[in-house]
C-alpha cells in the first residue's frame, strides 16, 4: 500500500469505560488526508471522549490509533498493554492540533506569546523564528492587531481565533476541534466558522464536533451520528440531512436542534 | 592588682562568715570615696545556698543599690534590687526602692530618647541578624516548597508518601523542637552544626513544609484545561509545569506566602533559644542588663517596622503578578 491511499489516521475498536460507563464502545473510524468529518449526536453520546483519545489526553481500555500508518500511544510489555512514553506521547500530540470548547488559552502569556509557545517550548525554534511563525498564525485567523494584548482582553471569538493560531502554530497534519462555537455569543460564531473555513479550503485535514448543522452541512465531507458511544449512521451531508432521513433518532435530533 | 586584694580581702572575710567587717570595710572605701572599690566588695557575697542564712545577701545587694542610687545609677540600683525580688519576690526592702526609684526617675522623653540611642546599636545588630535569617529562609524555602509540592501530586507513590511524611513531620512538631533537635540534637549523631547553619536549615525545612502546601494548593487551583492545553501542543508534564502552570500560581500565591514571611519574620525570635543574638535576643539581654522596657518596646517597634515593609512589598509583588488579568 503506498502512503497516497492510506489514511492519515485509522481507529480500531476504540472503547473507553469511565468506571462501569462505556462512553466509546468499539468505534472504528478512517480519516484520510484533506478529509473534513463533522461529529454530531446528543449530549453525552461520546463525542468529545473520542476525540481526546485520538490525541491521548484519554486513556482507552482497547483499540488501537494507527497515525500515518504507525499504531501510536500504546505498546504492548508482557502481553499487557501500556501508554506509551511520555515523550512518544508528546511527539504525537504535536502532530495533532486541539481546539477546545472553552479556548483554554495560557492567561500570563500574550496572544503572540501563547501562538510561539509551541513553537517555541515544545520545538525548541529560537525565539525570531518561532516569533516569526506566530506572526503569520496570527495573520491568517486575523488578529495581528492583537498580538501584545493578554488573552483577557479578548472576545470569545477572538480568544477562539488566538487558541486555533496556537495549534496551527506547530504545523499539525490532523485537526480535532471539539465544539469550537459553543461557548462563544451568537454573533461571534461566524467569524470562527469563517477561521475553520480558510484551513478548510487550505487542505486541512480535521474532525469537528459541533451543533451547528448548517456549518457541518457546509463544510462537512462526511458525518458522523454518534449515540452511546456508537456510530449509529454516517454518510456525506446531504445524505444525513435529507428530508428522507429514515432513522427516528437522527430524525429526533435533527428536529431539536432546528 | 587592686582586684586580686580586693577578692583575697573577701575570700578571708568571708571564710569567717563575718559579713559585718566586710560592710564595715566597704563603708570605709565608700568614705574614701572609692566607690567602685565598695562596690566590688559587696558584690562578692554569693546568692544563699538553698537552707543558707540570706540576710547577708540581701544586705549586700541593698547596700549597693543604695551606693548606686546616690551615684545617679539608677538602671543599675534597680537591678541590685531585682536581683534580690528574684530570689525573694516578697522582699519589702528591695520592692519599696525600686518603686522609689522608679518614681523618682519619672521616666521622661528625655530618658526615653538617652535610653533609646543607648540601646539602639545593639538592637540593629541584631535585627540585621533577624533579617539575615529571613532572607537565607526566603531563598531556600520556596524552592524547598515547590519540590514537596510537586512530590506531593506526583503519581509516583514513593515520592508523594516522602513529601507527605515531610509535612507531616514539619507541620506537626513543634519549630522550637525542630530547632533543638536541629543544634543540639545533630551532635549527638556526630553532626555538629554552626548555629546559623542551624536555624537556616531548621526553618527552611519547617517553611518549605507550609509553602509546600500552600503551593500544591495553588497548583491544584489552576483550572485543568490549562494542563490539557498544554499536552495538547505537545509538552510535557515538566514544560507544562514549568511554563503554564507554576507560572499562573504566582499571584494566587503571594497573599498566602506574603503571611508566612511575616509570621517567619517573627518566628526568627525563636532561634535566640540556640545561641544566635537577633533581634529579640538582643532586646532580652538589654532589658536583663538594665531592667528597662524601652528595650523591649524598641524592639517591638522594630519587627512592626519589618512587617509592614514586606506587607507592602507583598502588596505590590502580588499586584504585579496579576497584571495579565487586567482587562
Ligand atoms: N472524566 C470522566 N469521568 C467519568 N465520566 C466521564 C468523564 N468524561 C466523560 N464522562 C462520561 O462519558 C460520557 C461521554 O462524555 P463526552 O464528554 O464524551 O460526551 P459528549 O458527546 O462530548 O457530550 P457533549 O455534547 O455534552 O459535550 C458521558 O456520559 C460523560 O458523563
Ligand atoms: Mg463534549
Amino acid at each position: 500500500m503506498n502512503s497516497a491511499e492510506q489514511p492519515l489516521l485509522k481507529l480500531e475498536n476504540i472503547t473507553k469505560r469511565f468506571k462501569n460507563l462505556t462512553a466509546v464502545n468499539g468505534v472504528n473510524l478512517e480519516v484520510s488526508s484533506g478529509e473534513k468529518l463533522v461529529i454530531i449526536g446528543p449530549s453525552g453520546s461520546g463525542k468529545s471522549t473520542l476525540l481526546r483519545a485520538i490525541n491521548l489526553l484519554e486513556e482507552i481500555e482497547e483499540g488501537a490509533i494507527i497515525f500515518e500508518g504507525r499504531q501510536v500511544g500504546y505498546v504492548m510489555r508482557a502481553g499487557k498493554r501500556h501508554l506509551d512514553h511520555p515523550r512518544a506521547i508528546s511527539t504525537l500530540r504535536a502532530e495533532i492540533g486541539m481546539v477546545f470548547q472553552h479556548f483554554h488559552l495560557f492567561p500570563h502569556m500574550t496572544v503572540l506569546g501563547n501562538v510561539m509557545e509551541g513553537p517555541l517550548t515544545v520545538q525548541r525554534k529560537p525565539a525570531d523564528e518561532a516569533r516569526t511563525i506566530a506572526t503569520d498564525m496570527l495573520a491568517k485567523v486575523g488578529l495581528s492587531d492583537k498580538r501584545d494584548v493578554f488573552p483577557a482582553t479578548l472576545s470569545g471569538g477572538q480568544k477562539q481565533r488566538v487558541a486555533i493560531a496556537r495549534a496551527l502554530a506547530m504545523r499539525p497534519k490532523l485537526m480535532l476541534f471539539d465544539e469550537p462555537t459553543s461557548a462563544l455569543d451568537p454573533e461571534l460564531v461566524g467569524e470562527v466558522f469563517d477561521t475553520i473555513h480558510t484551513l478548510a479550503d487550505e487542505g486541512m485535514t480535521m474532525i469537528i464536533v459541533t451543533h451547528h448543522m448548517g456549518f457541518a452541512r457546509e463544510l462537512a465531507d462526511r458525518v458522523i451520528f454518534m449515540e452511546s458511544g456508537n456510530f449509529l449512521a454516517q454518510g456525506t451531508p446531504e445524505e444525513l440531512f435529507s428530508a428522507g432521513q429514515d432513522n427516528e433518532r437522527i430524525k429526533g435530533f435533527l428536529n431539536r436542534l432546528l | 592588682m587592686a582586684l586580686l586584694f580586693l577578692w583575697a580581702l573577701s575570700g578571708a572575710c568571708l571564710a569567717a562568715t563575718d559579713y559585718d567587717q566586710l560592710f564595715r570595710q566597704s563603708s570605709d572605701l565608700m568614705a574614701q570615696g572609692d566607690l567602685g572599690g565598695a562596690l566590688e566588695l559587696l558584690g562578692t557575697v554569693p546568692p544563699p545556698a538553698a537552707g543558707e542564712e540570706a540576710g547577708a545577701y540581701v544586705s549586700s545587694r541593698m547596700q549597693a543599690a543604695r551606693i548606686l542610687a546616690a551615684q545617679k545609677e539608677t538602671d543599675r540600683a534597680v537591678a541590685a534590687c531585682r536581683e534580690v525580688l528574684k530570689l525573694f519576690p516578697d522582699n519589702s526592702e528591695a520592692r519599696n526602692f525600686v518603686t522609689a526609684l522608679e518614681q523618682q526617675r519619672k521616666p521622661g522623653w528625655h530618658t526615653v530618647l538617652s535610653d533609646t540611642l543607648r540601646f539602639l546599636p545593639s538592637l540593629a545588630k541584631g535585627a540585621l541578624m533577624t533579617l539575615l535569617l529571613v532572607f537565607c529562609t526566603m531563598l531556600v524555602s520556596p524552592l524547598g516548597g515547590l519540590l514537596i509540592a510537586l512530590g506531593r501530586i506526583s503519581t509516583v507513590r514513593p515520592i508523594s508518601g516522602f513529601c507527605w511524611f515531610i509535612i507531616w513531620f514539619f507541620r506537626g512538631t513543634p519549630l522550637l523542637l525542630q530547632l533543638f533537635f536541629i543544634y543540639y540534637g545533630l551532635p549527638s549523631l556526630g553532626i555538629t552544626l554552626a548555629p546559623l547553619t542551624a536555624a537556616v536549615i531548621g526553618l527552611g525545612l519547617n517553611y518549605s513544609a507550609y509553602l509546600g502546601e500552600i503551593i500544591r494548593g495553588a497548583i491544584q487551583s489552576i483550572d485543568h484545561g490549562q494542563m490539557e492545553a498544554a499536552k495538547a501542543i505537545g509538552m510535557t508534564y515538566g514544560q507544562a509545569m514549568r511554563r503554564v502552570i507554576v507560572p499562573q500560581t504566582y499571584k494566587r500565591l503571594m497573599p498566602p506566602v506574603g503571611n508566612e514571611f511575616i509570621a517567619l519574620i517573627k518566628d526568627t525570635a525563636l532561634v535566640s533559644t540556640i545561641a544566635m543574638v537577633e533581634l529579640m535576643r538582643a532586646a532580652d539581654q538589654l532589658f536583663n542588663t538594665y531592667f528597662n522596657i524601652t528595650a523591649l518596646a524598641l524592639a517591638a517597634v522594630i519587627y512592626l517596622v519589618l512587617t509592614t515593609i514586606f506587607t507592602f512589598i507583598f502588596e505590590k509583588i502580588e499586584y504585579r503578578a496579576g497584571i495579565y488579568e487586567q482587562r
